[in-house]
């Protein structure tokens, strides 16, 4: 047994000796001296990143809201663990104003331009970083201004063509395509959406654009201009587009001041909440955020995300 | 006087006090929810010759998975906004074959159906299962 510990030990010497030279001895270069001093530790983590917004029984925006108030369902599973909780540093929108010129609008064509006029003339005292105004009918959709419209004057939307098909969707793909090539991680990307929702002959599906705009992490502000109160198909797919991108249902007589106060508000009460990637199980993963303790609150976030590596780091923006 | 007093606050006070002063609650914690079917409610006879109560693909329910320390639950609410706060932990009973869930500081009771019920070192031993299986996608992914 002895003799057993004697010549492990023996080996075990042999063995050590020049690995401590080696470490004792080695000259470091600057890098590795570097290292030595500031260990760098390197870790893969997937981690899925969500801006939202809350509102109270009120519909009125709660400034107020703890890391506990709240739960993230992903794709089914309720998460509480996040690993971060912070205020949006989001502080300068990229919005789109998109009009419905088509036949269907067309009898209340002129209070939605109005309102459109009022809204972009009251964005310009705001903190815009970019204003794009684009109307859609017949087959296509038409840029009326792009970028920076806040000084369009009002011949020019009044001078939009109008009549024919309602090219919603198509609509709603170019404004995700312009919104996405000013996409920077300090901007929130905004649809205002002045439609009656009947889409009637795009090219592009619901679900299609619905991915492009996750994609991009744009919100829809929806404005219904159909007259009638009653619930419709048309305001039924403009409620379904405002809330699965996080964004709100509004009607046109709510007025524009109102429409853009809102974005604003939202824009100043968001919150960024991060957690761990809870796993490989689809390829898109339904989001949803609910209340931990007062059922009376409302959170606002889009509706999913796609899991890839690529998709997941270009979600730095809200 | 004093006793009409008394027998006033007990009748005004609910079920989920008393069952809170009596100590009945359990604990659990939700850790799933979807939005499912609704059609849980009828059975039998009704469910087979009678009108359906709400049509059938037009309303979800809320589904939970609630973890106690010995059963899993699989409970589904009878409307689409009958939701449980998703605080870390929840107190829940059992009354007549329904799951009771006390919401918002025993103010109020929430009554669900009970649809699946599991042994917990079951539920974890499948859980186990399912997490491995996820890991080894994971790596899977990460070596493409």
């Amino acid at each position: 047994m002895v003799k057993c510990f004697r010549r492990f030990f023996s080996i075990m010497f042999v063995v050590m000796i020049p690995c401590a030279h080696h470490a004792v001895f080695a000259e470091p270069s600057p890098s590795e001296a570097d290292d030595i001093t500031n260990p760098t530790y390197h870790s893969t983590v997937s981690e899925v990143r969500l801006v939202f917004f809350a509102t109270d029984e009120h519909n009125h925006n709660v400034q107020e809201l703890k890391k506990d108030d709240f739960a993230v369902i992903d794709n089914e599973r309720v998460i509480r663990d996040f690993r971060g909780f912070t205020r949006s540093d989001t502080t300068n929108l990229n919005v789109v104003v998109l009009i419905d010129s088509s036949e269907s609008v067309l009898p209340r064509l002129q209070t939605e331009i109005t309102d459109a006029v009022q809204l972009i003339s009251r964005s310009s005292s705001g903190p815009s970083d970019g204003l794009s105004v684009l109307s859609f009918s017949g087959l296509g959709t038409h840029v009326v201004c792009s970028e920076d419209c806040r000084d369009l004057p009002t011949p020019r939307i009044l001078s939009l063509p109008r009549g024919g098909a309602t090219p919603l969707f198509d609509a709603l793909e170019t404004a995700a395509t312009l919104l996405a090539k000013r996409s920077r991680p300090d901007v929130w990307p905004v649809v205002i959406l002045f439609s009656d929702g009947d889409d009637t002959i795009s090219k592009i599906s619901r679900r299609e654009v619905l991915d492009k705009i996750l994609s991009i992490g744009a919100q829809i502000y929806a404005v219904d201009v159909s007259g009638s109160g009653s619930p419709s198909n048309g305001s039924a797919v403009l409620q379904n587009l405002a809330n699965d991108s996080g964004g709100r249902y509004l009607r046109i007589s709510d007025g524009p001041s109102s429409i853009l106060d809102h974005v604003m508000d939202d824009l100043h009460s968001a919150r960024v909440v991060t957690y761990v990637y809870p796993g490989p199980d689809s390829d898109f993963h339904s989001i949803r955020i609910l209340p931990s303790r007062n059922l009376n609150l409302k959170f606002h976030s889009r509706c999913g995300y796609y899991h890839d590596s690529r998709h997941i780091a270009s979600q730095e923006k809200p | 006087m004093k006793r009409a007093f008394c027998l006033i606050v007990l009748l005004c006070s609910g079920p989920a006090t008393l069952a809170a002063q009596t100590g009945i609650y359990q604990h659990g914690s939700i850790v799933r929810m979807h939005m499912g079917d609704c059609l849980l409610g009828q059975s039998g006879f009704m469910m087979a010759f009678g009108a359906p109560s709400t049509p059938a693909g037009q309303e979800s329910c809320p589904e939970y998975t609630l973890i106690s320390n010995s059963v899993v639950y699989v409970i589904v609410g009878r409307s689409s906004n009958q939701l449980i706060p998703l605080a870390e932990t929840i107190d829940f009973r059992l009354h007549k074959n329904e799951l009771v869930v006390r919401v918002d500081d025993a103010r109020k009771e929430s009554k669900f159906r009970i649809k699946e019920m599991i042994v917990r070192s079951e539920w974890d031993r499948v859980q186990r299962h399912i997490d491995e299986q996820m890991k080894a996608e994971e790596v899977r992914e990460a070596q493409r």
